[in-house]
């Protein structure tokens, strides 16, 4: 699994945060900062290679992993590292 | 429905049989994700029912039953979800895992969603690690192929080496197929380097034995989904359904049925029965005044709990099981989220708030779904204060539905406003943090009439036990301090609080003894003052508010106690009594000065 704590060395990616409405991308990891959201985040599916897709950004974040909607706050939907879908 | 034991159970035809004579039953763990139906397949093994809606974390705890599997007769148990078992865990994972990692279980049972095969198997790589004899279930199999998704079960089975069954749990399809599959449980070949990454391989295996096709149905689902999330449509939705709740509970069950058990039945039938056959063969006036007099067990008692309180529960009992299965609830997380950050809490404590008002009690116990001990605290406290349970709403709607719009709305608005200033100066005295906001919305289904009705006559009967016994003690308590001349002295002692601090009538006291064993059975009581005329509008409004500002009741209390330790239950009695009565003496302040009417 790609490891890593600083968001600089991640190039060329984007955070769930940034997507737009409808926007799809796949998982590249979920950054570490607070390990205990990283794990339950993990254990909802949302791990490296999920594809994932933005539903929602306002009052708060929704989004498709796999066949699973999820509700989530701003700060962890910027905590989610996601690349263009290949 | 296919099945992948038979060809196991070729293979494994010279394995010892897991299913032999033993000193005690052999002990089965539904284990899996939250929301992938644990309990419905708990139900159909066993017969029993556990509770089943459509959100996750309706189980709390563990529940077990009988079955009969072969020739014999095993333990089922059916335990919370759980989204892992390693690392940061809930209360309730910990609690699963306790009995997987203690060997408590001989086998596990992994109910897995057919359509979330990659969480699944995260779960299935950590269960592997116990080593106990296992069996896989992909339930739902036919709302994954209505999605476009199939499953490779047979290569499921292979890469595990366990036998995978197949079910439909909520209509009975494929549980014949696990009765067979459970004898042939075995412990999960790790199909990876057990320090390896279980991610990795679970995101490898599921994209092998997964087929999707691009979603075929779905389209209605998702756009329902979306018009209840947005704001846009999903408040007007909202206001849609309180109003239809309303109607449906606030006019038809608590105006229509009401008036028709407490004055049809009840006024008509029942108690000038009782009246009329106590009258004949109870020769002692004490006794018959214990059953049909004004403190009476039936003309009190009986009547508050069966005519005024009991519709009401009943319908909002129907509507709120309705709700549950639909999966609505839960989307109202996306709304509230932002809301309840202001209390130290995150969009997930609108699950245990909207269940109070079905039930505080069980409520209180829900709030073990939450991430942090200050939001369960937090939540706990908020719950006792002020979110009104349903046999109280009945109440509330019964007296001020037929006083003014204007006077609920300002009980409605000082409960909730004091629930804002309470929760978020919680938020900043208490130490601890709150938890990121992370939820899953289950699916929008059409909820089954089936499981919404046993649900549902479930609940009536849980009341009846629970809630009837208490009106009955209620009642004799009143009639014992009557009879023994204390009564009057206990309104005389309430009188400054009652009549000074609070400027209601010196009757009311008693309203408030019964209060504190329920708050539902006091509310009951101003209902019946009001209705003789003895409260004004203004004075309905203090009383009901404070009554619902008041700890919910007995076994609420109780239940504080048992999730959050004794002294902290105390000190919450103390805090919110307090709350209730300055902000009584403060409305009755503001009525006084403002000169309200309704």
């Amino acid at each position: 699994m790609p490891f890593g704590s600083s968001v600089s060395s991640f190039e060329g990616g984007r955070r769930l945060a940034s997507l737009a409405v409808g926007e799809r991308g796949v998982v590249r990891r979920v950054l570490r900062d607070n390990p205990a959201r990283a794990e339950r985040l993990m254990a909802l599916g949302v791990t490296p290679g999920a594809h994932v897709r933005l539903l929602q950004r306002f009052p708060g974040f929704v989004f498709e992993c796999d066949q699973t909607e999820l509700a989530i706050e701003p700060s962890v939907a910027r905590a989610i590292l996601v690349e263009d879908e290949s | 429905m296919s099945c992948h034991v038979a060809a196991e159970r070729a293979e494994r035809a010279t394995a010892p049989p897991v299913l032999r004579l033993r000193a005690r039953p052999l002990k089965i763990v539904l284990v899996g994700n939250p929301n992938v139906g644990k309990s419905v397949i708990f139900g159909r093994l066993t017969g029993r029912y556990a509770t089943v809606s459509n959100y996750p974390g309706t189980t709390v705890g563990l529940t077990s039953g009988r079955a009969l599997v072969g020739a014999e007769v095993c333990d089922i148990v059916d335990s919370p979800g759980v989204n892992s078992l390693q690392g940061e865990l809930s209360e309730d994972e910990r609690v699963t895992r306790r009995m997987i990692a203690n060997r408590e279980a001989d086998v596990v049972v992994q109910v897995a969603d057919a359509r979330n095969l990659r969480r699944a198997l995260m779960l299935t790589s950590q269960i592997a690690g116990f080593g106990l004899p296992t069996v896989v279930v992909l339930n739902m199999v036919d709302e994954a192929r209505r999605h476009g998704i199939d499953v490779d079960a047979a290569g499921l089975a292979a890469e595990l080496g366990v036998p995978v069954v197949e079910t439909v749990a909520i209509e009975g399809q494929g549980l014949g197929d696990l009765r067979d599959a459970l004898p042939l449980a075995s412990p999960i070949r790790m199909p990876f380097n057990p320090s390896g990454d279980h991610a990795a391989w679970a995101h490898d295996a599921a994209t092998r034995l997964r087929r999707s096709r691009p979603e075929s149905i779905g389209r209605i689902q998702a756009f329902l989904s979306r018009a209840v999330r947005q704001p846009a449509t999903g408040l007007p939705i909202l206001a849609a359904v309180l109003y239809l709740v309303y109607l449906f509970v606030g006019v038809f069950g608590a105006q229509t049925l009401v008036n028709l058990v407490e004055h049809r039945v009840f006024g008509d039938y029942v108690n000038p029965a009782a009246t009329a056959l106590a009258t004949r063969f109870v020769p002692w006036a004490a006794v018959r005044e214990f059953l049909v007099g004004p403190y009476g067990l039936i003309t009190m008692g009986l009547t508050y709990a069966i005519a005024i309180v009991l519709p009401v529960v009943a319908t909002f009992f129907l509507v709120f099981g309705w709700l549950e299965d639909s999966g609505y609830i839960p989307r109202l997380a996306v709304f509230s989220d932002r809301i309840f950050r202001v209390m130290g809490l995150n969009g997930k404590a609108v699950l245990p708030m909207v269940l109070g008002l079905g039930c505080d009690t069980m409520a209180t116990m829900t709030t073990r779904m939450l991430g942090t001990p200050k939001e369960r605290l937090i939540a706990v406290l908020l719950l006792a204060l002020g979110i009104p349970c349903s046999a109280q709403l009945a109440t509330i709607l019964g007296i001020l539905g037929g006083i003014s719009f204007w006077a609920l709305l300002t009980l409605f608005g000082v409960v909730v406003a004091q629930m804002f200033v309470v929760g978020f100066l919680a938020a900043k005295v208490l130490p601890g943090d709150r938890s990121d906001f992370i939820l899953e919305l289950p699916p929008l289904r059409l909820p089954g009439w089936r499981n919404l009705g046993l649900k549902t006559l479930l609940r009536i009967r849980w009341y009846l036990w629970e809630a009837v016994p208490l009106f009955l003690v209620g009642t004799a308590l009143l009639f014992t301090l009557d009879k023994t001349g204390l009564l009057p002295r206990i309104v005389a002692a309430g009188r400054p609080v009652v009549t000074g601090l609070l400027g209601l009538p010196a009757e009311s006291a008693q309203v408030f003894i019964m209060g504190f064993l329920r708050r539902d059975y006091g509310a009951a009581g101003l209902f019946q003052l009001a209705h003789a005329g003895q409260l004004s509008a203004t004075q309905a409004v203090v009383a009901l508010t404070v009554m619902t500002l008041f700890v919910p009741c007995v076994a609420n209390f109780l239940m504080i106690i048992k999730e959050q330790g004794i002294k902290p239950a105390f000190a919450i009695l103390a805090f919110v009594t307090a709350v209730a009565l300055s902000t009584g003496a403060g409305l009755h302040y503001a009525f006084w000065v403002f000169g309200v009417q309704f």
